[in-house]
């Protein structure tokens, strides 16, 4: 078994300087929401410089793709500035490295709907806000993303109490 | 009292059911607000609460302690 370690991961991109936010059910419990979640979702800019930060980090965690994780298949640059998603496992836990979500909404769309969480002793993340996430979930319309609806509003609505 | 308050106590007593748990000399405080602990579509209200109380790191701590329970959990009947 991995053993989640979702600070480790969020440390790792934190100390190489990538820029990402955290989203999905990640950003749902640190805006308070009472929701399980087994993996980390992040939204990375898609810039190269960026995505030279991102790599060496990916590759220091052990990142490969979750399908067929012994064929031990690393992301490329070309699939990391794509609005794809890379979906990895980790030393740490599952990593989903999304270019964007939603209806193609990328980090630069994404960063005035975020804010920064201090997260750990000297660990700060930039973390999607909880009307974007609601947004997104009744965008895509699946049946787990709908499940998921009423607790979001629900704490929306006593965030804003 | 008058006759005519004392009926409407007792009527508004009864109505809400305060008169099986409290003695007669105790009016029901209608101006206390009574929170709901589930919201209308079935949502644990003071669980969000208790989660809104908590810091971001303290929130990320409590996931991933209750996802590593879950999972060693989890292995345990696997192997079983």
């Amino acid at each position: 078994m991995i053993e989640r370690d979702f600070g480790a991961l969020l440390t790792a991109l934190h100390d190489a300087k990538v820029e990402f936010l955290v989203v999905g059910g990640l950003a749902a419990v640190l805006n308070g929401t009472p929701v399980h979640t087994y993996d980390v979702d992040v939204v990375h800019r898609r810039t190269t410089e960026n995505v030279d930060r991102l790599m060496p980090v990916l590759e220091s965690l052990d990142a490969v793709y979750r399908i067929q994780p012994e064929r031990r298949l690393r992301p490329a640059k070309s699939a990391l500035l794509s609005t794809g998603h890379q979906n990895l496992v980790t030393r740490y836990g599952p990593l989903d490295v999304l270019g964007s979500i939603g209806e193609g909404l990328g980090y630069e769309e994404l960063l005035p709907r975020s804010s920064e969480m201090l997260i750990g002793p000297d660990l700060s993340a930039r973390v999607l806000n909880l009307e974007t996430l609601i947004e997104i979930k009744e965008q895509l319309g699946g049946e787990k993303d709908r499940a998921m609806l009423p607790i979001l509003r629900r704490a929306l609505e006593r965030k804003k109490r | 009292m008058t006759p005519t308050l004392v009926r409407s106590v007792i009527r508004a007593r009864r109505q809400n059911g305060f008169a099986k748990r409290y003695p007669i000399f105790m009016t029901p405080a209608k101006e206390v607000e009574r929170v709901p602990g589930y919201s209308e579509d079935g949502i644990d209200l003071t669980l969000i609460d208790w989660m809104l109380s908590l810091t971001p790191a303290e929130r990320l701590n409590f996931l991933q302690r209750q996802i590593n329970r879950i999972l060693a959990i989890r292995e345990l009947n696997d192997r079983a």
